[in-house]
């Protein structure tokens, strides 16, 4: 991994070798260990470093990008070269970009250095066992734990730059039964506060323990309690299919034509909060620009959209700094927030005559983008609730269910929050009860 | 490069472990978007580095770099890590054994895509995207084309010396026409980025994409004012292109032996399949199914695997009984079999798991007008859309671009928009009651196939012809 002077002299030396051209560059620099293990047995155990250097000339509406991980001179003088070139014959795009002017200098550190002893190779290895060592005969665990350390730099011909050094761990843990019912639990944080990988393994053993003998109930609607990983993954999707001003641009969005409307339960107010702690430290975007707060969703009411440069010019708006470096998709936002409720997920337990306590998702995916239908399977523990308690184990069904539907539909927020991992980054999300949840189809043959 | 490789396993066999290999990948890529008659991406990757794989007392370590000055301190730190990996290691890993192989492969083109210019390219995804806007009044229209050249160097402590030089190419075109109320769109030669070959650009000019660029204008534009799909059970045909992925999610994933064994219980999730199933009835008897990485054109075709074990085709299921899982060396030793050579990384960051190649469900004897005729009420469904399954991958929803009408043994020529249909695999394989002949079979590649922790994007392929399924759950009925 190379650290900041090293990766500010290849983003001077790609500049200097595009002299009199609009130039940027983006470096990601990254070191990552990963610690799989499988029937609480190691199975894979990884560590990957790289680094990748993307170079971007402007010509008025001309754009040409190369990446690459060959970092020496050789290896830059051809990317340029290559970039260079290729303006000869492109066609213009849609809109002309320009390099981002300010502010001139966007230096952060989100860096944890008591990480690096705990989660090195030998530490990762020591709790996983400490954890196994917690389970009784007939249980087994499957998870993957893993550190990387991410530094993340841009510069352009014009001066500007912008480095972010971070470190992160990630855990996920299954604990299952030999004779069927798992449980599941995640973490994702650089604060080791909140790294608790022992209690993460005592949350997935005892959903395990309580997942046993499920029953088997129609399809249909129910009243339901996501808890914050399925509400993490119901944002992941709506963000992916609709917060963008350029999904609403595409008319892929389910916010198309609905800006200022009240779309949600006045309790709903989604934002994306790079300044929340509790989310991705990344101040600025892979086009240099500074990272706004944006308020997506303001008590149920559709308020504003992320942008990259090229959605915010045909908008006639300025970038809110979310560029992705993925031109179809336009703008992601990384770090959504939703805002609690005032009722603990207990409370919300004990208050439901009749309902489903769900973990979590698997495998969603949108089945219309316009209507915010979106499916997936429950997995690692549905548990029924009569009369505030829970009653037994659940098998898993399959929902298919409009967002619109689901989020006019809630009855409570919970009070606690959780960090649940998104495609990149991670959101802040509590639990949801909703009624009538649609599920369509069980699972077991 | 060689000397240098030699001499870092030279350093491994010193430390004595049980096996190790060194696996040099240099990947280079070219992606190409057109939107609106403008260039909306044109860029070009280069990842070249290595990862090295060390068993240590039956326990595992990887380490990648680029820094190939290194190698012999990346050699280290794999060993490192499997040391860390024998506190938890009651079982020893074994590897199966396979033959020691001094050989080269490279993908059979005609010509290499890489030596045509970006210009030429351009020019005929902006033809294709005029001709779909001749035909029809369309909100947006899109192309693009994807190109990859990866050049490997594969050595081990056993004595295998391998190169190979895998060449992909794909291309595709979509027409989406919109309103304030809906959007529909019609992809070719399909979805998700067209289709994807090993091959050349050759493969680029036999698609045809101005060809076929008027027919799914008009279908998206018709799309708008179509009715909603009916809800119901009804008997069905699937084309090609969606049955390619129903084959990769139903069958491809549930044959990986390695989530058989639970290394993605916590992920990817597992199988309904255990390792007792050799002879589960999958499937009807038209149900023929083979795993084949040495098919021309599929997207999962190559010389040999990252476990350095040759190229080959394997019965998965014959007559519609579950025959093999796909293994690797780790894998199939579990089973006392040779590995089929399915373990495959997404390039040198990340070590080899267990792989789909080319999963194909093999022709069948029917003519397309055969199988239409067969169906009183139904449809005819073309194109993915939405896919979802779950961790046991059992239970499956499918959405797809349009679905034609069957009535009385005929297309109608009626249409219906947001086509969803949905079962459960063994079900679903038993109620096929034929598929269509060789004339109908093509080969589709699936370049977006994640697993794996950090994850891992594969490139697989799926051959298929079109096929009819009986009573099959069509829509979702009560959901708004």
């Amino acid at each position: 991994m190379l650290n900041k002077e090293r990766i500010y002299e290849i983003i001077d030396f790609v500049i200097k070798e595009a002299e009199g051209y609009n130039t940027q560059v983006l470096v990601f620099s990254n070191e990552m260990g990963l610690t799989r293990f499988a029937k609480s047995e190691i199975h894979q155990n990884v560590f990957e470093d790289k680094t990748e250097v993307i170079i971007t000339i402007l010509e008025g509406k001309k754009q040409s990008q190369i990446a690459t991980t060959l970092y020496d001179k050789e290896g830059l003088r051809a990317a340029v070269k290559e970039a260079i070139n290729n303006l000869k014959f492109l066609p213009e795009g849609e809109v002309e970009l320009s390099l981002v002017s300010s502010p001139k200098l966007i230096e952060d550190e989100d860096f944890n250095k008591e990480l690096d002893t705990v989660f090195n190779i030998e530490g990762r290895a020591r709790l996983i066992k400490q954890g196994i060592n917690l389970l009784e005969p007939g249980y087994k665990t499957y998870g993957a734990l893993s550190y990387g350390i991410m530094n993340v730099a841009y510069g352009n011909s014009i001066g500007i730059k912008r480095f972010m050094k971070g470190n992160n761990v990630e855990f996920n843990v299954l604990v299952s039964n030999e004779k069927g019912g798992t449980g599941y639990a995640q973490l994702i944080s650089n604060r080791p506060g909140d790294l608790d990988i022992i209690g993460a393994f005592k949350i997935a053993y005892e959903k395990a323990k309580m997942n046993r003998n499920p029953m088997r109930i129609k399809p249909g609607p129910y009243t339901v309690i996501l808890e914050p990983l399925a509400v993490g993954d119901l944002l992941t999707y709506m963000a992916y299919i609709g917060f963008s001003g350029k999904s609403v641009q595409d008319h892929r969005s389910f916010l198309t034509g609905k800006k200022g409307e009240k779309i949600f339960d006045e309790r709903i107010t989604i934002v994306d909060d790079f300044t929340d702690e509790n989310t991705l430290t990344l101040p600025f975007d892979t086009e240099g620009y500074p990272r706004q707060k944006v308020t997506i969703i303001e008590n149920g009411i559709v308020k504003d959209l992320v942008y990259d440069q090229a959605s915010a010019i045909k908008d006639g708006v300025k970038s809110t700094g979310h560029s992705i470096n993925m031109f179809e998709i336009g703008g992601m936002p990384l770090n959504l927030v939703m805002l609690a409720g005032d009722q603990s997920l207990e409370e919300i337990i004990k208050s439901t005559e009749n309902g489903l306590l769900i973990t979590r998702f698997h495998y969603m995916n949108v089945v219309n983008p316009r209507q915010a239908i979106l499916t997936a399977l429950t997995r690692d523990g549905v548990f029924k609730i009569e009369n505030g308690k829970i009653v037994g184990a659940v098998e898993n069904m399959r929902f298919t269910e409009s967002m619109f539907e689901a989020f006019n539909n809630v009855i409570a927020i919970s009070r606690e929050r959780q960090r649940t991992k998104a495609f990149i980054g991670n959101y802040y999300v509590p639990a949801l009860k909703i009624k009538n949840f649609h599920f369509t189809g069980n699972t077991n043959v | 490069m060689k000397e240098k490789i030699l001499k870092v396993l030279e350093v491994l066999k010193k430390h004595r472990v049980d096996y190790a290999d060194i696996r040099v990948n240099d990947i280079m890529e070219e992606k190409i978007s057109t939107e609106n008659l403008k260039v909306r991406n044109l860029s070009t990757s280069r990842s070249r580095g290595y990862g090295i794989r060390v068993y240590l007392d039956g326990s595992m370590g990887f380490a990648a770099s680029q820094d190939f000055d290194k190698m012999e301190e990346t050699a280290l730190k794999a060993l490192e890590i499997a040391k860390a990996s024998r506190l938890i290691q009651h079982r020893p890993i074994q590897l199966a054994p396979k033959e020691v192989v001094i050989d080269h492969y490279e993908t059979p083109i005609k010509i290499d895509p890489f030596t045509i210019s970006k210009k030429e390219k351009l020019d005929l995804l902006f033809e294709a995207e005029r001709e779909m806007r001749r035909h029809a009044e369309l909100f947006r229209t899109l192309g693009s084309m994807d190109f990859r050249k990866e050049e490997k160097i594969f050595a081990d402590t056993e004595g295998s010396f391998i190169t190979q030089k895998l060449y992909e190419s794909g291309c595709g075109i979509e027409a989406i026409a919109a309103n304030e109320n809906d959007m529909q769109s019609r992809s070719y030669p399909n979805s998700f980025r067209g289709n994807f070959g090993t091959s050349g650009y050759e493969y680029i000019l036999e698609q045809k994409l101005v060809e076929n660029a008027g027919d799914i204008a008009k279908e998206a534009a018709a799309l708008l004012e179509a009715e909603e799909c009916p809800s119901g059970v009804f008997d069905i045909i699937i084309d090609g292109s969606q049955l390619a992925l129903q084959i990769h999610e139903s069958i491809g994933h549930p044959i990986e032996l390695d989530r058989v064994f639970g290394s993605e219980a916590d992920f990817a999730g597992t199988s309904f399949l255990s390792p007792d199933m050799i002879g589960f009835k999958y499937g009807s008897e038209y149900v023929n199914v083979v795993a084949d990485a040495t098919v021309p054109l599929g997207l999962g075709t190559f010389g040999y695997d990252d476990d350095g074990v040759k190229a080959q085709r394997t019965e998965i299921i014959t007559k519609g009984i579950f025959k093999n899982f796909l293994t690797s060396r780790e894998t199939a030793s579990l089973l006392n079999q040779p590995s089929n050579g399915t373990n495959r990384a997404d390039g040198w960051g990340r070590a080899p798991i267990v792989r789909m190649t080319n999963i194909n469900l093999l022709p069948g004897d029917k003519e397309l007008d055969e199988l239409i005729a067969g169906i009183d009420y139904g449809f005819f469904f073309k194109t993915n859309k939405s896919w979802s399954i779950d961790d046991k991958r059992l239970n499956f929803q499918f959405g797809c671009e349009i679905a034609y009408e069957i009535k009385d043994g005929k297309l109608t020529g009626k249409i219906f928009k947001n086509p969803i249909y949905t079962g459960i695999t063994p079900e679903f394989w038993a109620s096929c009651d034929g598929v269509c002949n060789e004339k109908y079979w093509k080969m589709y590649g699936t370049p977006n196939c994640g697993k794996g922790q950090p994850l891992q994007i594969a490139h697989v392929g799926h051959g298929a012809a079109p096929a009819r399924f009986r009573n099959i759950k069509v829509g979702v009925a009560d959901v708004k």
